[in-house]
């Protein structure tokens, strides 16, 4: 949006008299008292009212109002207000005068009424700012001091990253600190204060009065609550997926136990059933190796494809050839993880068994030795002995603690390298277990170690079955044996079933040998079959076993830390909970407010670093080019730190602090900041930028890059400049800038005839 | 106290592009995981912090 006019009904020196504005450069000039700053301050003073109203108000009247209009986006926007009563009318039409928002109601300077919200609502909808301070932080360039140092050049731009016009986030951190440590010596972001504060104090003398109380911080305690209410939030979680993984595992033993059973009794029903015919077999009732491996649930082969029947029995409908390879090393993976469960908890034990060094006990021990000498010298009583015995005391004490202390590092120092180590073997394995996940998912197969060892024992069921598809598929045939058949023995005999069923329909001729081979390597199978089932249990029940005791421990340790949190909550009632006399009252403000600051502080500090990571580089970046532009090229960058003090690339290697820089330098790096900054807020509802003389140490060279770069800042937008320089004038006439002219009696405006090219045409 | 975060003016706050603004977001994002004690914490050190930056302004003004 622009701002197309400023109708100054009655305000400072103007009354009745309308300034209009048009898109791209604006030039309002006149010398001193003409009134410039005044109307420049009657934009804020309109959007959001102001708390000086003495100064716009005219002398001997009693009124002051004016009224700003903007337009753009197809939308003109009204804002009126009267000064001396608040009273604010905002009307929003669009181009055919429709009237799509309106607002009227008192609305002052910083109110919290339901009006002033409404209000500022509107306003931050339509103009996207609805904040006085930061309205002037971004698009207010005033007069400055004439002397800037890098500290106040770096002070001034944390004023305006800060949001408001004159605050420095850097002097409200200070200032929570100051109070901070005027409360309490603690320090939780480096080493406490020597000397005891107000907090400490009151500790003590609760302390000598009740004996109770101990002086230690409270907020060392909540700041201890919070990370066991972490820790335990994180090990519940933990704790429920390794809880329904050990239910899924229990059901899965269940679920092949009866499968064990069901096969045993199916396997004795047949022995039942083929002994009585005397090995009289019909080359139909012949059994083939896939029909004996077969669950009794899966459907014949000759009334269902091969894929359904792989589906059927629990298997993939496509099941690839590097299943059994991925089988097996997930087997192996499975092996490898548990097998590294002992050595940390070995670990574990290792490292609380270290003993620990009574560093208090020595030390007290060691001040009563040396209070029994002070004693004794004062008493005159064998001093030196004395003193030689405490001394040596002291020191032969001190000395086996500073032993146990190198002991116990060595011991712990031993402890982290073995830890890492293994923590280094257990990554290498997961990582194969990611990899491993990966191809699983990739090829359509399930990837979680349950799913995985279910997948197993269907594939050492139905491998003839598995056999028959990858024969099928007209490829070279893979080894499926499991790993655990590799265990049991080289006996395995599924090439023999493959032969036995490819050459099947050949050999019809000859019945009584094949029936014999089939039944024999059929029998084989059986037993083979149970006893893979026997051993893969038995494996399962081991894997489950160590699962439970690790989800045993840590429902012990969710315990301990449950407690834990109970006791210290228990602690934080009893001492806060019960004011007692006004010195526990008191004691308790204290932390409440130790606790408030320290959260002020960080929350600041944080807010601080985001916006210097979210910001800052943009920041740079934007003033960088800006300013390159006005000192033509002479310096390629500018670089702000986190605490917003610049400094200024002079060659490759080399960067300048701005103290060593000239006033004219550093005035143009503030105006580039200036403008970046404006840059970096913007959200595409651009409001015009406003300088009130800031030129005033720019030599003409500088002065004309800085205005180039001006020119193109305002291409997209409006600029309004405030100045006496009549140089500028002469400027604006060549570049057909809008100019307004303003005297020290009246103000030459435009007024409503002039149009757009009014203002060139009078100062030409 | 719950009051305050829930306000127009927070609201408006949370939208500027300054460190007060990240600061105004900052305290909201906290206070969505916050139990009721880090509420009452978070939104006093917000109410002191955000009378911090008024009183300077006042002061400077």
């Amino acid at each position: 949006m622009i701002l197309r006019s400023v109708e100054l009904e009655s305000f400072g020196k103007f009354r009745g008299q309308t300034v209009e504005f048009r898109r791209g450069v604006n030039l309002v000039i006149g010398p001193n008292e003409a009134g410039k700053s005044t109307l420049a301050e009657a934009v804020p003073a309109v959007l959001f009212g102001t708390d000086r109203l003495e100064r716009f108000k005219p002398w001997g009247r009693n009124s002051c109002s004016a009224a700003l209009i903007f337009e753009g986006q197809g939308r003109r926007v009204q804002v009126k207000r009267n000064l001396i009563t608040d009273e604010v009318e905002l009307l929003e039409k669009d181009d055919l005068y429709h009237t799509l928002s309106q607002f009227s109601g008192k609305v002052p300077l910083r109110g919290r009424s339901a009006s002033c919200r409404e209000y500022l609502a509107l306003l931050d909808s339509l103009l996207g700012v609805a904040d006085e301070s930061l309205f002037k932080a971004t698009y207010f360039f005033g007069h400055h001091p004439q002397e800037w140092s890098g500290e106040e050049l770096s002070q001034k731009l944390r004023t305006l990253v800060s949001g408001s016009a004159e605050t420095d986030y850097a002097e409200i951190l200070d200032d929570l600190l100051d109070e901070h440590f005027q409360l309490t010596r603690s320090n939780p972001w480096g080493r406490d204060k020597q000397r005891d504060r107000e907090y400490e104090e009151l500790c003590q003398q609760l302390a000598q009065q009740d004996g109770t109380e101990e002086a230690v911080p409270i907020f060392v305690e909540l700041d201890a609550s919070a990370d066991i209410e972490a820790q335990i939030e994180k090990l519940v979680g933990e704790f429920e997926n390794d809880r329904q993984e050990h239910e899924k595992g229990l059901r899965y033993i269940e679920q092949v136990r009866q499968q064990k059973v069901e096969s045993s009794e199916s396997t004795v029903s047949t022995e039942a059933k083929v002994l009585p015919e005397d090995k009289k077999i019909s080359t139909s009732d012949v059994a083939r190796p896939d029909d004996v491996a077969r669950p009794d649930d899966a459907p014949p082969p000759d009334d269902v494809s091969l894929s359904e029947q792989l589906l059927a029995a629990g298997l993939p409908k496509n099941p690839p050839r590097e299943l059994p390879e991925l089988l097996s090393g997930a087997a192996n993976i499975r092996q490898e993880l548990a097998a590294m469960q002992q050595p940390f908890s070995f670990l574990n034990n290792r490292e609380k068994k270290i003993p620990k060094v009574p560093w208090g006990a020595l030390i007290g021990i060691s001040v009563a030795l040396a209070a029994g000498a002070a004693i004794a010298w004062l008493q005159n009583f064998y001093f030196l002995q004395l003193l030689l015995g405490a001394g040596v005391c002291s020191a032969l004490l001190l000395g086996w603690g500073g032993w146990l202390h190198v002991s116990r590092n060595k011991a712990l120092a031993e402890c982290r390298k073995e830890r890492s180590r293994l923590d280094q073997k257990k990554l290498e394995v997961q990582k194969r277990q990611a990899e491993l996940s990966e191809r699983c998912e990739a090829l359509g197969l399930p990837s979680s170690a349950i799913d995985l060892v279910r997948l197993q024992k269907m594939v050492d069921v139905h491998r003839d079955l598995l056999a028959r598809w990858w024969k099928q598929d007209n490829a070279p045939e893979e080894d499926i044996e499991s790993p655990h058949v590799e265990s049991v023995g080289s006996h395995n005999t599924a090439g023999d079933y493959d032969n036995t069923a490819s050459d099947h329909d050949a050999i019809t001729s000859d019945h009584d040998a094949i029936d014999s081979d089939e039944e024999d390597s059929a029998d084989e199978k059986r037993s083979i079959n149970v006893e893979e089932t026997d051993q893969e249990l038995l494996e399962l029940e081991s894997l489950l076993a160590e699962f439970e005791a690790g989800l045993k421990e840590k429902e012990s340790r969710l315990q301990e830390l449950r407690l834990q949190l109970n006791d210290l909550s228990t602690a934080r009632r009893s001492k806060g909970g019960n004011p007692g006399t006004v010195q526990h009252q008191r004691k308790y403000e204290l932390e409440e407010r130790i606790a408030v600051l320290r959260k002020a502080v960080n929350l600041l500090a944080g807010a601080v670093d985001e916006f210097g990571r979210s910001h800052l580089v943009q920041l740079n970046n934007e003033t960088s080019k800006l300013f390159r532009k006005i000192t033509n090229g002479r310096y390629p960058a500018i670089k702000l730190d986190e605490n917003m003090a610049p400094s200024i690339q002079v060659d490759e290697r080399r960067w300048m602090p701005v103290e060593q820089l000239s006033r004219g330098t550093v005035d143009a790096l503030y105006l580039t900041l200036r403008i970046a900054l404006a840059k970096v807020r913007d959200d595409g509802r651009t409001l015009p930028l406003m300088l009130d003389d800031p030129f005033v140490h720019l030599d003409q060279k500088r002065l004309a890059a800085t205005l180039n770069l001006l020119d193109l800042a305002s291409a997209d937008g409006q600029l309004i400049l405030f100045s006496h320089n009549l140089d500028l004038g002469k400027r604006a006439a060549r570049e057909r800038w809008h100019v307004v002219p303003l005297d020290g009696d009246a103000v030459n405006t435009t007024s409503d005839e002039g149009g757009d090219h009014a203002g060139q045409l009078h100062l030409l | 106290m719950t009051r305050l975060l829930g306000s127009a003016h927070i609201k408006t706050l949370a939208r500027e592009e300054s460190v007060r603004g990240v600061l105004v977001r900052m305290v909201i994002e906290q206070a969505e995981d916050a139990d009721s004690d880090e509420m009452v914490l978070l939104e006093k050190a917000l109410q002191l912090l955000l009378t911090r930056f008024q009183a300077l302004e006042g002061n400077a003004s």
